[in-house]
């Protein structure tokens, strides 16, 4: 399933291959939006499992059967991917240290245990969970998933997996500084219910 | 100071205009502003009383206690834009979902 979000550089029909469900959203909204639209699909079409899966090529389709099969056996809700459990391929130094401050900040903040907080590969029980719906349109749905585990009591376990940085991936990623607006926007839809 | 004063009362008026007659507010809201207006006027036309009240609330000048009463006043407004503007984006955000589902297509 691919949900093209606004973009006017022809994704839409490049993602056209066999077998791809394909929706558009007719204007960009974010990243956090685009994933639920998904799930909300999902859904519909009658999926109990969702895994979500960055699109710049820096995951690993293979690591995706391991992670539902623990959904099927229902040792667990929700499945993330870490990087630093498994291996991650050219990682810059410093946003590997950024990272890691991410994952402690949101250990303190809600008491979740990740060591990799803001990772795009998840795989999740939504049949199990109606109640798990992302608000946050843009980039903070990261510290909102989070919450949600906390909020759902959601059983929740990392898996390594694979990270390749390319030159690609590295590109379309965000900014470090972009963090910054990431956390007002986090606070701000705290304040502003 | 004349010159100043018609051009501030000009301004307001308009603003005033503006505000009154769009359709958007209901009749106390429309009250309130009629009151502000005129509130707003007799200030200007009479600086002095501005400066009575900001005496009286240890303001130093008016001028003084408008500035800080117009902080204020530009905050709250901005605050409530905020949350209408996030209003808004459920909104859109909703729209765009459904049409998106929609016309969701699978592909041969």
């Amino acid at each position: 399933m691919v949900v093209d979000d606004g973009s006017k550089d022809g994704s839409y029909h490049q993602a056209c291959v066999e077998g791809v469900h394909l929706l558009r959203h007719i204007v960009n909204l974010g990243q956090g939006a685009a994933l639920q639209t998904g799930i909300d699909y999902a859904k519909k079409m009658g999926c109990k499992y969702v895994v979500t899966f960055d699109s710049d090529g820096q995951h690993c389709a293979e690591d995706i059967e391991g992670f539902i099969e623990i959904l099927r056996k229902d040792e667990a809700d929700i499945v993330l991917c870490s990087r630093f459990l498994g291996k991650a391929e050219n990682i810059p130094t410093l946003k590997k240290y950024f990272l890691k401050i991410a994952a402690l900040v949101e250990r303190v903040m809600t008491g979740i245990s990740l060591t990799d907080t803001h990772n795009g590969f998840r795989a999740i029980n939504v049949a199990k969970f109606p109640q798990f719906v992302i608000t946050q349109n843009r980039m903070s749905h990261a510290s909102e998933i989070i919450d949600l585990i906390k909020r759902l009591k959601m059983r929740y376990v990392e898996r390594p997996c694979t990270i390749r940085y390319s030159d690609y991936s590295l590109s379309k990623g965000q900014s470090m500084m972009n963090s910054l607006n990431i956390v007002v926007e986090y606070i701000l839809a705290k304040v502003i219910k | 100071m004349i010159f100043i004063k018609i051009f501030l009362i000009a301004v307001l008026s308009i603003v005033f205009l503006l505000m009154a007659f769009s359709s958007r507010y209901r009749t106390y809201q429309r009250i309130t502003v009629i009151f502000f207006y005129l509130f707003l006027a007799y200030l200007i036309l009479f600086p002095d009383v501005a400066d009575k009240v900001a005496g009286f609330f240890g303001i130093g000048r008016g001028a003084d206690l408008i500035i800080y009463l117009a902080i204020a006043i530009l905050s709250l407004i901005v605050a409530v834009l905020y949350a209408k503007v996030k209003i808004n984006e459920r909104a859109i955000t909703k729209i765009v979902r459904d049409i998106a589902i929609m016309k969701a297509r699978e592909c041969k």
